[in-house]
């Protein structure tokens, strides 16, 4: 069928059921559609999507009758391509199909005004109408796909949506932004709901990582900047100044305990309850285990900085060195060689991008009436530590105003006893659930609490535990179970979250809440109140959605595009989302959807092409005066000026390019032809718009 | 016998309970559970027991599923001038509802059991007891008119007619824990 | 456990007999309705034994309020009178019902229980084996007499007649314990069937299965007793503007009965509808003498019935 056959328009009108039959008058409108300008054939049918349905279609075309074929229905983003197939079969260019969604947009908007959703249909079709006689055949194009992933986040969602690739074959360059992967997982103790210790599920994974020879493992490193598209990301990585020689570094700790006090600064891992030096490895079993210098903190001993300076020397000749320098036995921290501050950019190509950077855990200090400044008052990310065997107390169970005293005793090599705790107090939904802060449940706080509770009342039975609960939420696999054996240990279950915590005399803190169950105020005396703070997305998230062009929702976590049918894609195609990134959840979670996001990717690079719609822009070299308006609008950058016949001509890149249309809204001369959106068919569109009702007759 | 005690105070210092419970080295709910309510901890305070339960429904204080509440807490003294415990009618709606088995009935029952080794009971139970061991019957009318009113003999088959039986009655009561508490006088 | 149950029962051996357990409200409170069951069953083929030696149960004020072991071996005493003759025990009195079988099933799931308890017996000579239950009369006509046999045994059928029908906590719950069960205890059928079988109708009430507010809750607190059979009485109106109330608990009828004819008494209460057990019932409709099997009763019941034998 070539283009200037004349055009015989089939119209189908869907009746969608109800959907759409029970607010428009499906037969006025097909009755009306008959007198639109080159429709030879109306039909209308119960659901036109329908196998009998899409066979009206196919009858038409095979018999001849029509050759360009406007469906009314529902929403292109889902219909669309069913009835491009079915025109494609019958022999059609699935390019002389138009689509009028009279649903979305007409019956269900206008569901109690029939009269006027009847006329609003007519308009609809009368418009797509005006485009299909305007319409031109297209052919399909290929792209080739880069067979590599980038993984963004080492948690445990990063960890195990790098290995699934890796292990299918395919490159994976995992980047995380701190010296070590394994994310929060890494601070935890004990794991619900089988309570097996964190580390010993995690540090084998971590290892496998860092062995893997199909992933490139990029830590203390961020994306910088991404352009390109699905198949063909181009990504700038900052790997960041570690100011330590990762080649010679071995992890050996030599270094970590001889800065200086003034260099001594709240230790991330444990969540502020020890210090570290200015130079250290996050933790015990980091992946890799090397050492990074924190600038922040340094106090640059001796004069010693990385500017490429040798050292001074001291009046014996010999030299003055900074006292990480002096411990090192490889001089991998030798700060003699200058280092650039800004570390250095590795330039990636990847087919996709999985999201996993995981969360925060918001800080104490927002909770006003819980006596914040009280170190006893802690977050449950900071029990974790406190009651973790790497922790700042070794695992014993202390209060945490004692912590310092011990590390003193500790560096001393003297042995002391403190006062052991008898009662500690939780406090559930801090900051979730709570307008001021997030309206969501943070999802694991009620059993993380339970963990901790009954992982200290096994190890202490005589403890009094006491938990605030609005209510105790258990939805996953074998938790409510894991809840009654709380109860049975005699952990105290109090139904409401608690209101305030004032400090009495002695270091005791007075929790208040009140027992919607007894319909008591209620007051418990205790030693450590545990605040369960809400799991909040990592700052620096908005901005990475930024770069990466995809949606962040209100609650501030990456934006799936379906909530139920596609919860681990997002808007931008190619880009996948894992774990708390994507909203708080556990690790079977976290796993769950890493691993899904992971098969996402490799179904969608696999084939190693991918068919994409010809529905993109051209330049006609004619009619381009080569102003270059349109170069730095592109969102794609996939024009460029180039030479032709001795002018500078724009150029789009059809790999690049998305079709979304700002070149040829902006470009001055009308040089640049949308495909499947013409000036000539828009606007036939909106003059049959524009001109209604005078047109219908 | 109930001397009223101070009740449930308005406002309940959970860690002086807790620091009771600790002096008097016992749990208020293993006395409980010794009691014959073993399966209160499992109770999730759901509420259907109380849903159902006659006592909830016209007012008491401490019905099954607030009742459990507070012996979880450790609440004793609290409630041993309460005469909630004392009303149950026994109806057992609550264990059939219950989705926890707890049985709040041997709740109430076993809060009993504990507040008569208080010796928070009341007079009408010890009539009954009295009653029960004097003539084997513990409501024990003199309805000898009414019976004879029905073409009955004045005394039924059972322990009022048949003095061996009550002996055996009685040694059996004098071999069980109303003996050792000594609540009613208990001759020969 | 509950096998072990199954495989204790009496073989009662195809002959129907069973010892008469009274306890304390029929005997001594409602004696009319003890009467009705010595005419009712040996008409109907139920041979009664006296059960010499009987007594209180015991109830829940008593011995199950001081001790778990005290409470069983009261009851065990009385189970024993049953079993040392190869028979179960039947009673008319819900209590009883429900203390006997508490008691019984505590002893069969528990053996500490039971041994305790045998220990006790034991200083009277007695042992209880598991084997003899308390069956609920109700359960006995309906099962073991069975529908049609008490048709045919009927003088008077009860026409135009519109019953509510009030089975009682302990004939219901826990169903755990009890030897006869409802299919569905929120939704009882026994009683209403052996009342359609006497003619009458019998039909659902929404408060069917609502406690009349009886026993230590009405020695604890009067008034909040009465609010319940008050709500109960009025449902019962309302919804059937029934002829009769029809119960199979001891403890039930003297409530409804007695605490009815106080609310109307003072106002509280514009109606009166006459309460009957359902062995008086019976026994009305087998032509016994109505003073001797109905003759003791608070709210008057002279019209029901004079409209049951005279028709009118
Ligand atoms: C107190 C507490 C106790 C818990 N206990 C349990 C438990 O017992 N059982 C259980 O199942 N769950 C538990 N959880 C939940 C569990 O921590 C999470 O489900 C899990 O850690 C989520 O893993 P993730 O990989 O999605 O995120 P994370 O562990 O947060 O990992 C994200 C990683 O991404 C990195 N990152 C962030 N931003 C960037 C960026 N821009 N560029 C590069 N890298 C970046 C981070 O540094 C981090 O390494 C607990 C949570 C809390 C708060
Ligand atoms: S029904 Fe059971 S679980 Fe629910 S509140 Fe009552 S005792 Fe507790
Ligand atoms: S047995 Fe007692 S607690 Fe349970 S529902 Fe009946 S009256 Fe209430």
């Amino acid at each position: 069928m070539s283009n200037d056959e004349k055009p015989k328009i089939g119209v189908y009108i869907c009746h969608c059921g109800e959907n759409i039959a029970g607010a428009v008058d499906v037969k006025a409108v097909a009755e009306f559609a008959k007198t639109l300008p080159d429709v030879v054939v109306v039909r209308d049918y119960l659901f036109m999507c329908s196998d009998p349905g899409q066979e009206l279609i196919k009858q038409d075309i095979k018999e001849g009758l029509v050759n360009r074929v406007v469906v009314a229905a529902c929403t292109p983003r889902t219909h669309e391509p069913i009835f491009r197939k079915a025109c494609e079969d019958a022999g059609l260019n699935k390019y002389y199909f138009e689509m009028a969604n009279i649903r979305d947009q007409c019956s269900w908007a206008h569901w109690h005004e029939k009269e006027k959703a009847t006329e609003k249909a007519k308009v609809i079709i009368a418009s797509a109408v005006a485009k299909a006689r305007l319409l031109e055949p297209l052919e399909d194009r290929y792209i080739d796909l880069k067979k590599e992933v980038l993984v963004i986040g080492g948690g445990i969602a990063g960890i195990f949506a790098s290995l699934d690739l890796a292990n299918a074959g395919f490159k994976v360059h995992l980047v995380e932004k701190s010296p070590s992967i394994g994310g929060n997982m890494a601070k935890l103790d004990k794991t619900f709901p089988t309570n097996d210790c964190s580390a010993c599920i995690l540090t084998p994974l971590m290892v496998e990582v860092a062995n893997h020879p199909n992933i490139n493992l990029l830590t203390y490193s961020e994306v910088e900047s991404i352009t390109g598209s699905v198949g063909n990301f181009k990504v700038k990585v900052r790997k960041k100044q570690t100011y330590v020689d990762w080649n010679k570094c071995t992890g050996c700790g030599a270094c970590l305990d001889v800065c200086p006090p003034k260099a001594r600064v709240p230790d991330e891992f444990n969540e502020g309850m020890s210090l570290r030096g200015a130079i250290y490895i996050p933790f015990p079993q980091a992946v890799p285990k090397k050492a990074v210098v924190d600038m922040n903190a340094c106090i640059k001993c001796g004069g010693r900085d990385f500017s490429g300076k040798e050292p001074r020397k001291s009046k014996s000749g010999k030299p003055i060195l900074a006292p990480c320098e002096r411990v090192c036995p490889t001089g991998a921290a030798d700060r003699t060689p200058y280092r650039d501050p800004n570390g250095e950019i590795v330039e990636l190509e990847v087919g996709a991008i999985i999201v996993a950077t995981g969360y925060k855990v918001m800080d104490k200090s927002y909770f006003k009436e819980f006596s914040p400044h009280h170190p006893n008052v802690i977050t449950a990310m900071q029990m974790e530590r406190l009651i973790s065997a790497t922790g700042p107390s070794e695992g014993k169970l202390i209060k945490p105003s004692d912590i310092p005293k011990l590390l003193e005793a500790k560096k001393k090599g003297e042995k002391i006893e403190v006062e052991k705790p008898k009662t500690i107090t939780f406090i559930s939904c801090v900051g979730s659930r709570d307008n001021r802060y997030h309206t969501y449940c943070s999802r694991v706080c009620c059993m993380y609490m339970l963990k901790q509770a009954m992982i200290l009342k096994e190890k202490y039975p005589d403890l009094d535990i006491y938990i605030f609960f609005i209510d105790v939420r258990t939805p996953g696999k074998e938790f409510d179970e894991y809840y009654m054996r709380c109860r049975q240990l005699g952990i105290k279950i109090i139904k409401g979250r608690a209101g305030g915590i004032q400090v009495l005399p002695g270091d005791k803190l007075l929790v208040k809440g009140y027992d919607a169950e007894v319909c008591r105020p209620v007051e418990v005396i205790t030693d450590i109140a545990v605040l369960a703070t809400a799991i909040e997305p990592d700052n620096t998230l908005r901005d990475l959605a930024r770069t990466l062009g995809i949606n962040v929702g209100a609650e501030g976590f990456l934006k799936e595009r379906h909530t139920k049918l596609y919860p681990v894609d997002t808007m931008t195609e190619g880009i996948f989302i894992a774990g708390c990134a994507q909203g708080p959840k556990d690790i079977p979670d976290s796993v769950a959807q890493a691993k899904a996001a992971a098969a996402s990717a490799m179904s969608l690079l696999e084939p190693g092409k991918m068919t994409v719609e010809p529905l993109i822009s051209e330049v006609d070299k004619e009619k381009c005066t080569g102003c270059g308006v349109c170069v730095p609008l592109c969102p794609y950058g996939a024009i460029s000026l180039v030479k032709h016949e001795d002018k500078l001509k724009s150029e789009i890149n059809p790999a690049l390019c998305k079709g979304c249309g700002v070149c040829t809204a902006a470009c001055p001369s009308k040089a640049i032809t949308l495909h499947g959106f013409t000036y000539e068919q828009v606007l036939a569109q909106i003059k049959t718009i524009a001109k209604w009702p005078e047109i219908q007759t | 016998m109930i001397e009223p005690e101070e009740g449930v105070p308005t406002i309940l210092n959970l860690s002086e309970i807790s620091e009771r419970e600790r002096e008097e080295e016992e749990k208020v709910v293993d006395i409980v559970r010794e009691f014959g309510a073993e399966n209160l901890i499992y109770c999730m305070q759901c509420g259907s027991c109380a849903a159902v339960c006659p006592l909830a429904r016209v007012g008491f204080e401490w019905y099954n599923k607030k009742l459990i509440k507070a012996l979880l807490l450790g609440l004793k003294e609290e409630l041993l001038d309460d005469p909630t415990p004392w009303a149950c009618v026994a109806c057992n709606r609550c264990t059939e509802v219950c989705p926890r088995r707890v049985s709040p009935f041997e709740v109430m029952f076993a809060v009993r059991r504990m507040m008569v080794e208080e010796f928070a009971i009341p007079t009408l139970a010890i009539e009954g007891l009295r009653a029960l061991y004097e003539y084997g019957h513990a409501v024990y009318m003199t309805g000898r008119e009414a019976r004879k009113k029905v073409g009955l003999p004045e005394k039924p088959p059972s322990t009022d007619s048949d003095e061996k039986a009550l002996k055996d009655l009685k040694t059996i009561l004098r071999n069980t824990k109303l003996a050792e508490l000594g609540l009613i006088p208990m001759n020969d | 456990m509950i096998a072990d149950v199954v495989k204790n029962e009496s073989k009662n051996e195809g002959k129907l007999k069973y010892g008469l357990f009274l306890g304390c409200n029929i005997p001594f409170n409602r004696p009319d309705v003890e009467q009705a069951m010595r005419k009712i069953f040996p008409a109907l083929g139920v041979e009664i034994d006296d059960l010499m030696g009987q007594s209180c149960c015991p109830t829940w004020g008593t011995m199950p309020s001081i001790d778990i072991v005290a409470w069983c071996a009261v009851a065990a005493r009385n189970l024993c009178l049953g079993e040392e003759k190869g028979i179960d025990l039947m009673t008319a009195c819900n209590s009883c019902y429900g203390s006997l079988n508490e008691a019984r099933h505590k002893m069969l799931t528990n053996p500490d229980i039971l041994k305790s308890v045998n220990d006790i017996l034991s200083k009277i000579g007695k042992k209880y084996e598991g084997r003899a239950k308390c069956r609920h009369v109700a359960w006995v006509l309906y099962k073991d007499v069975g529908l049609e046999r008490i048709k045919e045994s009927i003088k008077y059928t009860l026409d135009d007649i519109t019953i509510a029908v009030q089975p009682g906590c302990h004939f219901l719950w826990p169903s755990e314990v009890y030897p006869d069960k409802e299919e569905d205890p929120f939704n009882p059928k026994v009683l209403r069937e052996l009342c359609e079988v006497l003619g009458a109708e019998a039909p659902y009430y929404s408060k069917l299965v609502d406690c009349c507010g009886m026993g230590a809750l009405r020695s604890t607190d009067p008034e909040k007793s009465f609010t319940l059979v008050k709500e109960k009485l009025e449902c019962i109106k309302e919804e059937l503007d029934a002829d009769l109330i029809v119960t199979t608990c001891s403890s039930c009828l003297i409530q409804l009965d007695d605490a009815q004819e106080r609310l109307r008494k003072s106002g509280k209460l514009n109606f009166s509808i006459p309460v009957l057990h359902y062995v008086q019932l019976l026994a009305l409709c087998m032509g016994f003498d109505p003073e001797q099997v109905a003759g003791i009763s608070v709210t008057p019941r002279d019209e029901i019935i004079d409209k049951i034998i005279n028709k009118r």
